[in-house]
């Protein structure tokens, strides 16, 4: 038994690193210019030049080429799969199977056929594979940056764990509020277009000005110098259960199909943001447990302070089980990724993902090959992450 | 417990007020005109031949709509824009207005600008045709390079001169610290939000933008549908797992406990919605000669048809979807009973059982199934919202007029009477399966209880 799980085990976490390794090269593994071409005197590499041009690094190549495919070259090395999976191959338009007479000339065959518009499913499935691995990882490193924190002082701290002067906590979280609201109404026109960066340090400069600023005017009522348990515990358990009612693709339908810019980025956004009671109130009840184990006692009569306790010494504690529902959080993400493009909503339109391939499949039921692919990619992945996850929790 | 109870059923409508909340600030931020959509083709073509009179019309419509009124119970705004800015009744000029005072600061520059436009847009015969079109252009442009191109193209006259005077004052005197100020107001009762709930609390949910006619009788057609969809697969989820799970117990370690664990756990991996459409891809249609169901809706019923014809007609259209709403809950729901139900085996009272010498089966479907089978039965309370959110997919590969279809088609066409009351409904349906859930837990299990008390007492 303990045999085969470890088989298992290998081959899951085969599947995701491989996964992985696709999204990250996929631009060197599918694509419609050479990695490396001899051009005249010149050797150029037009895969690699993107990347630099796109940082300004280095400036685009002169003369520019704009199809690769028809430039004569001394010699070339092309990626694999020499197409890309936005760009169209006219000649092979109109759903050529894998096994059709395919008209690529001296270029490969559409290993896995194309669709109406002549583009490559493979080259499709390896963009898609970069869409879910950014979606995956994006939405859980997101849920993780809102759930741990919250979980973590829910659980560590409880109702009665952080105690202070009333004023500190009103002025903080009042403040705070005010302070976050008069970034966006006031700030943001007086300063102009000043870009994302920008914006946030604003945001986070009004909620200190303001918080401190509310912190000491309180500070002068007498009845505000009352200590005071600030009940994390509470507020954020109800926080957990006002979130878990949301209907989650419902409204998530609701909201991606009025955005009139899509982007995967707005698709990670609220994926990430509607996950995190999951995280928040898993880890708050593994440091309900962790919190009374000896070594946390030990801390404390030592005098470590009681936030580098939580973050030194209670939260690594808890980093196992975390990151086997994280696993399980990047299966789930994918799989809602490509229901979304499956469905149209969220993903822009060109873009090519396992979801959208499906979709296309069902204008045209005979082309087997778009339904079949991209479903046998996203069934590997969730099956590696929900195996990954259950393995380790029995 | 019961404190726990009512403090789970106290926390229900603050959920679903909450909710609403979230609804309404979402319509208020999508882009589209509700009022434009109101009024009929007729009229929008009229805004070319007798704009006055269209721009009368468009106001009243605004009003019948309550537009007109302040969003919701107060306002905190930049204190450079005038506290009645919602009685513009059009949007794009209401954006127009925002953008430009917040870009100066300087309102009483762009009040000037925007009573000159809607003078010279709206005057009827008085103004020049040209003028009054480039004026209404101007109304809804918000960038000074875009303005300035508009009034480059407009006649040259007294008019063009007078409204680039305006125009350049906008600029010349800006007072941008007047930005930094903001301003807060109370706006009563009498606010859009408040006559919303209002309406939707005494059950009226409106009527749809796109064909008038009222939600509830949308819906009320859909959900026909979708439950009967849904209460097919759940019936089939708990037919199949429930003998499965208990077997699975039984038989622990057996090879079919091996095979059907293996069989499930990849069942429940294949995404259901990717099996729908190989399922609809090969058998609805005729690609592969496999043209077995059919393709769309629930099938028409013949005038004086026997229930046979009837049952035969709808299990023909319904098979499929059924099968893939349900097959993921086979995996949860069996793979739960056999947990429980393997914990229930190591009960001692099942070893006194078996010393009375009563026959395994007899054991395992009787007396282990009835004290396993509790925690099942409230789960469904969390398959119940799985398989709604399910069936937005499943009903949209099968073409199926039921719940999911409506509101992902109203949602497209920012239909919000219709998606708004549904993702409520929505909201409703899985706050009150999850409770009903945790309290089912609760009740049944005592140790839950007595726990739930120790750690309010730490």
């Amino acid at each position: 038994m303990s045999r085969r799980n470890t088989t298992f085990r290998g081959l899951a976490t085969g599947w995701l690193l491989g996964l992985l390794f696709v999204a990250v090269f996929a631009d060197f593994l599918a694509n419609d210019r050479p990695l490396i071409a001899k051009v005249g005197d010149e050797i150029r590499f037009p895969v690699l030049h993107d990347y630099g041009r796109s940082l300004g690094l280095v400036a685009g190549y002169q003369p520019l080429v704009r199809n690769w495919s028809r430039v004569e070259t001394e010699w070339a090395v092309w990626p694999p799969v020499p197409y890309a999976a936005e760009a169209s191959d006219v000649r092979n338009g109109n759903f050529k199977s894998p096994f059709d007479a395919q008209e690529t000339g001296d270029r490969a065959r559409h290993y896995l056929g194309t669709d109406a518009l002549g583009r490559d499913v493979l080259a499709g499935l390896i963009s898609g594979a970069r869409v879910a691995i950014v979606v995956g990882l994006g939405s859980v490193l997101l849920t993780l940056l809102i759930g741990v924190p919250l979980g973590g002082v829910a659980g560590f701290f409880g109702n009665e764990g952080l105690r202070g002067p009333r004023y500190h906590w009103w002025g903080w979280t009042v403040g705070g509020t005010l302070g976050v609201i008069y970034a966006f109404v006031c700030l943001f026109p007086f300063f102009g277009e000043i870009g994302g960066p920008a914006q946030f340090l604003l945001v986070v400069a009004a909620f200190t000005a303001f918080g401190l600023l509310l912190r000491l005017a309180l500070r002068l009522i007498p009845s505000m110098r009352k200590p005071m348990a600030f009940p994390a515990d509470t507020l954020i358990l109800q926080g957990i259960e006002l979130f878990v009612n949301i209907p989650g693709l419902v409204l998530l339908i609701a909201l991606l199909a009025i955005i009139d810019r899509p982007s995967i980025w707005i698709v990670v956004l609220v994926i990430g943001v509607l996950g995190w009671p999951t995280i928040a109130r898993y880890l708050r009840a593994e440091l309900l447990r962790i919190k009374q184990l000896p070594y946390i006692e030990a801390a404390k009569v030592s005098g470590i302070g009681r936030w580098r306790t939580l973050f030194y010494h209670a939260l690594p504690n808890a980093l196992g089980p975390l990151l086997v529902i994280s696993c399980f959080g990047i299966g789930s993400a994918i799989l809602l990724e490509a229901l979304l493009s499956f469905l149209g909503v969220g993903i822009p339109s060109d873009q090519v993902t396992w979801g959208t391939l499906l979709r296309y499949s069902q204008s045209q039921p005979t082309a087997w090959w778009l339904a079949v692919f991209p479903g046998l990619l996203l069934t590997g992945t969730v099956l590696a992450a929900n195996g990954l996850s259950e393995q380790n929790n029995g | 417990m019961l404190r726990y109870a009512l403090r789970r059923i106290a926390l229900l409508p603050l959920s679903l007020l909450l909710l609403s909340l979230l609804c309404f600030g979402l319509r208020q931020m999508t882009p589209g005109d509700p009022v434009r959509r109101l009024l009929p083709d007729t009229e929008s073509r009229q805004s070319d031949d007798d704009p006055a009179a269209y721009d009368r019309n468009y106001r009243q419509a605004a009003r019948s709509l309550g537009l007109d009124r302040p969003p919701f119970y107060f306002s905190i705004y930049n204190a450079a824009l005038p506290d009645t800015l919602h009685r513009v009744a059009r949007p794009e000029e209401r954006a127009m207005l925002r953008a430009l005072t917040l870009q100066t600061g300087n309102w009483p520059a762009v009040q000037n600008w925007y009573r000159e436009l809607r003078r010279l847009a709206y005057a009827g015969e008085g103004a020049a045709v040209k003028t009054s079109v480039a004026a209404r252009q101007l109304l809804v442009r918000d960038q000074a390079r875009l303005v300035n191109n508009t009034l480059n193209g407009m006649p040259v006259g007294p008019d063009r001169e007078r409204l680039t005077g305006l125009f350049t004052a906008i600029y010349s005197s800006s007072r941008r610290a007047a930005l930094l100020l903001p301003a807060f107001r109370w706006n009563g009762a009498d606010n859009q939000y408040h006559r919303w709930l209002g309406a939707t609390l005494r059950g009226d949910f409106g009527a749809s933008l796109s064909d008038r006619r009222p939600v509830s009788a949308k819906i009320g057609r859909a959900m026909r549908w979708t439950a009967l969809l849904n209460g097919l697969a759940l019936l089939l989820v708990y037919l199949v797992s429930l003998p499965l799970g208990l077997y699975a117990a039984g038989h622990r370690g057996g090879w079919f406990d091996r095979v059907s664990t293996v069989l499930l756990f990849l069942l429940f991996g294949i995404p259901s919605f990717w099996l729908a459409t190989l399922l609809s891809n090969f058998f609805t249609t005729p690609a592969f000669g496999m043209d077995w169901f059919p393709s769309l809706g629930f099938g028409e019923i013949p005038e004086g048809a026997s229930w046979w014809t009837i049952v035969k007609i709808r299990a023909a259209h319904l098979f499929l979807p059924v099968i893939c709403l349900a097959y993921p809950g086979w995996a949860y729901v069996s793979r739960q009973l056999r947990r429980s139900a393997g914990k229930e085996l190591d009960q001692a009272y099942v070893k006194t059982a078996r010393l009375k010498g009563l026959s395994r089966g007899r054991i395992l479907w009787v007396h282990v199934f009835r004290n396993a089978s509790f925690p099942i039965i409230t789960m469904l309370g969390g398959i119940l919202p799985a398989l709604l959110a399910g069936s937005v997919v499943i009903e949209r590969i099968f073409h199926l007029p039921g719940m999911g279809e409506l509101i992902f088609t109203s949602a497209l066409k920012s239909d919000w009477p219709v998606v708004i009351t549904l993702v409520l409904l929505n909201g409703l349906l899985t706050a009150v399966g999850l409770l009903v859930a945790d309290l089912g837990y609760a009740l049944a299990d005592p140790r839950l209880r007595l726990n739930a008390a120790k750690t309010n007492a730490v």
